[in-house]
């Protein structure tokens, strides 16, 4: 039996347009529904049907302060809506396949920042969440 | 209107034409240092004014 697993190599993310691939370790896209109880009376066991999406994109990125790194293209967009895409591989971010899909949220919003959050001796790193927007999958 | 150039080269060739996609938040690139804006260039065919002699 064939078994198809995916690692996470050579992923590609863009944050409001800008290339943070080489100074990001994880990414997490939540693409979520809402889910909305509509059992009745007639209803042996509870029903849900969808409700408002509300997706999120989580990254975890190096922190850099040197001119058009993290901290330069970071800052500004707290309080604000941004695009966020993000593939599996650089090059789905340019021709997306069905092996290497293009995921864009449109419209996400950043609310807080960590502009130092760093230890002595340590690669200083900042976790960042883009709420809400529209979560779109382009295969071509 | 403004023009956009790409200054830093995550974002593509620098000195090219930055045109934002759907979303994009200018400001932030601006404040970034990312691009910077020019003002579209008027004509040049604009007369001056002769010199009095």
């Amino acid at each position: 039996m064939a078994i198809s697993s995916t690692y996470l190599s050579n992923p590609a993310l863009t944050i409001n347009s800008v290339d943070l691939s080489d100074q990001c370790t994880s990414a997490v896209i939540n693409y979520v529904s809402e889910q909305l109880e509509n059992t009745t009376f007639s209803n042996t066991s509870r029903s849900f049907t969808s409700g408002l999406f509300s997706n999120s994109i989580t990254v975890t990125l190096y922190q850099s302060y040197a001119a058009s790194e993290t901290e330069a293209s970071i800052y500004s967009l707290v309080g604000t809506t941004t695009t966020i895409t993000m593939s599996p591989t650089a090059a789905g971010l340019t021709t997306p396949s069905a092996t290497a899909p293009k995921y864009t949220l449109t419209g996400a919003f950043l609310s807080a920042h960590t502009p130092i959050n760093a230890s002595l001796g340590e690669l200083s790193t900042i976790d960042l969440t883009f709420s809400g927007g529209v979560l779109t999958k382009a295969v071509a | 209107m403004y023009q956009y150039f790409i200054i830093s080269p995550r974002l593509g060739t620098p000195g090219d034409q930055f045109i934002p996609e759907d979303g994009v938040n200018i400001d932030a690139l601006l404040d970034g240092g990312l691009i910077s804006t020019d003002t579209a260039k008027k004509s040049s065919k604009v007369k001056s004014e002769p010199k009095e002699q």
